[in-house]
């Protein structure tokens, strides 16, 4: 039973992390930024309840603040190239994010052990969870709690005049911009709300599984983001939550009997997968034919 | 600490840099010809490296044949990316081959470590006995052979580009590839030239990364990918000049931070310089000036 809890701890996180590429890729822009903002919270909040000794809650809610903010000031450099250029500066960034911690030493005493981040062999003994007697299953739905609220938000921002602008953006920018959008702002807050929503996810992450480092917050991780939005297609959130279930539920549990094969065949898939289905699993397409199959005949137009 | 180091650090890193301003040109050439990213373009270039050093199993080569034969090999790589990765994915869906390339890093990645069990191979080197001085400057003989080779590629590929019928095509494909097409130049045949062609000079930069460490790990990947990247983006996508500047600033930038600030830092400080570029050129180093629009 504890395996099962210990996947869903791990789908909720990387829900968190497949919203925040969301609503990135909603204004057209393609970053691989994710793993180094997840970095970033989840270094912040365990920092917070190791060493401060905060509560969870404001922890978590410091180290998404502090990963927007360092969000936000990434995007204006990053966001005045466009296209495949800020791929690479959102590369360039992440990796920078990773050794910065590679580097990042700050130990305290605390009690007998010394505790807090030590360069490569990464932060131990996160153990607020287990030293407040939270249980699994409490930890679980704790995580999916906040991955609820995230939904909720989007995919309420997704029906407002917000995504509607967000959405025009991604579609055509100049035809946005000559509607009398301003492009810098609307990107910038997109990426903004995706580092609060990464750094989230970091957190969440740094507590549950109680050490964290810098070879876990790597380019496969930012990759594993930003395929989900991709392969769930962009027509609603929900295609992003059945694509993390599918790729990190399936394709990553359900294949482990193939040991150190299946990395090779992750790679392989993706190939596979985007020769077949260039526009993505779910595409714009496919969606509204399964849209007027589960209304049945007549109910849709 | 004194000024003369840091002359010889800055000299060591220029001289290493002309494989990252090759690795560059490929990233730029590809992004000029189809305007897609090949994220594997580095790997494919390691790999090819790899594959040359299969030979030294059977006979007894000399060092040279191997470097040849890393080119050849991530030639044919280079041309296996094309087809799994760009060939048969239509032009409007920009994002697939970008992310196909992210697998396709991923699983030559993977299949070397899986192959080699993530051990580095010695690689073999020329001339790392020569040192050559200058007043109070040494230089290291294998460092001048990476450049001298670095440079004769540089000057091959200007030459392809600028002086042969292919390189006309080539160039004429990167302003406008309708036109071109227009003109008889037969697109599907240019890419998998360019991709067999920069493949070739990527996996001799490969073998010069090979030559000058000693060794080959799977640990290169990732960084010389990333490297290669910022090389092209700082000379601006698409500019050929423009990266063999930004790959010598790159290289000389990195032995510099390495020798002021240690191994593990230094790459903070080459990303801190893409921002740094980002901010103040975000055309490139030749970029035409520009007004706002």
């Amino acid at each position: 039973m504890d395996f099962y809890l210990g996947l869903a701890q791990t789908l909720g996180v990387h829900a968190l992390l497949g919203l925040s590429a969301y609503i990135v890729l909603l204004t057209g822009q393609v970053t691989m930024a994710q793993a180094g903002f997840f970095a970033i919270g989840a270094y912040v909040a365990g920092m917070l309840t190791v060493i401060a000794g905060w509560h969870i809650v404001p922890a978590l809610a410091a180290g998404s603040l502090v990963t927007a903010l360092v969000a936000c000031a990434i995007a204006f450099p990053a966001l005045r190239v466009r296209g495949l250029m800020l791929v690479v500066a959102t590369i360039a960034f992440g990796e920078a994010v990773r050794l910065f911690f590679f580097n990042f030493d700050y130990q305290v005493w605390r009690g007998e052990i010394q505790v807090g981040p030590l360069g490569g062999e990464g932060f131990r003994q996160i153990r607020y969870f287990p030293e407040h007697g939270w249980s699994t299953l409490e930890v679980m739905l704790f995580i999916w709690g906040w991955v609820a609220l995230a939904l909720a938000a989007l995919w309420w921002t997704d029906r407002s005049r917000t995504g509607a602008v967000l959405r025009a953006v991604g579609e055509d920018e100049i035809a946005a911009q000559s509607v009398g959008v301003n492009l810098t702002a609307v990107k910038v807050s997109a990426m903004t709300a995706a580092g609060a929503i990464a750094g989230l996810g970091g957190g969440l992450y740094a507590h549950y599984t109680t050490h964290i480092e810098q070879g876990s917050f790597t380019l496969v991780l930012a990759t594993f983001a930003i395929a989900y939005p991709i392969l769930g297609g962009l027509s609603s959130v929900f295609g992003t939550l059945a694509a993390v279930l599918f790729v990190q539920g399936f394709l990553v549990e359900g294949l482990r009997f193939l040991g150190d094969w299946r990395n090779l065949l992750f790679g392989a898939l993706i190939v596979l997968a985007m020769n077949l289905r260039p526009r993505g699993l779910l595409d714009a397409a496919t969606a509204t034919r399964l849209k007027r199959l589960f209304a049945g005949p007549g109910g849709a137009r | 600490m004194s000024a003369l180091e840091l002359v010889q650090a800055v000299c060591d890193g220029l001289l290493f840099g002309a494989t990252y301003a090759v690795i560059g040109i490929g990233f730029t050439l590809i992004f000029g010809v189809m305007h897609k990213l090949n994220m594997a373009y580095a790997a494919a270039s390691l790999a090819g490296a790899y594959a040359s050093l299969l030979v030294l199993h059977f006979v007894h080569a000399p060092a040279l044949v191997v470097f040849v034969l890393a080119g050849a090999a991530a030639g044919v790589f280079g041309l296996i990316v094309y087809l799994c990765c760009f060939r048969f994915i239509p032009l409007a869906a920009p994002l697939a081959p970008l992310m196909a390339t992210i697998g396709m890093l991923m699983l030559i990645d993977e299949s070397i470590v899986q192959l080699t069990e993530g051990m580095p191979l010695p690689y073999p080197v020329l001339f790392d006995d020569v040192m050559l001085y200058l007043g109070e400057l040494t230089f290291r003989g294998d460092l001048l052979l990476v450049f001298g080779v670095g440079l004769a590629c540089m000057g091959l590929m200007l030459f392809l580009l600028y002086r042969t019928r292919l390189g006309l095509a080539t160039r004429a494909v990167a302003q406008q590839s309708m036109a071109a097409q227009l003109c008889g130049v037969r697109l599907t045949r240019l890419n998998a030239l360019t991709f067999a062609l920069t493949g070739l000079f990527g996996g001799i930069a490969g073998a010069m990364i090979g030559a000058s460490v000693g060794t080959l790990s799977p640990l290169l990947m990732l960084p010389v990918t990333i490297k290669g990247l910022i090389v092209a983006v700082i000379g601006g996508l698409g500019s050929i000049p423009g990266a063999i500047a930004a790959g010598l600033l790159v290289g000389a930038f990195e032995n510099l931070f390495q020798f002021l600030r240690g191994v593990t830092e230094r790459d903070i400080y080459v990303m801190l310089l893409l921002f740094v570029f980002l901010v103040l050129r975000p055309g490139g180093i030749f970029a035409a000036g520009r007004g706002r629009d």
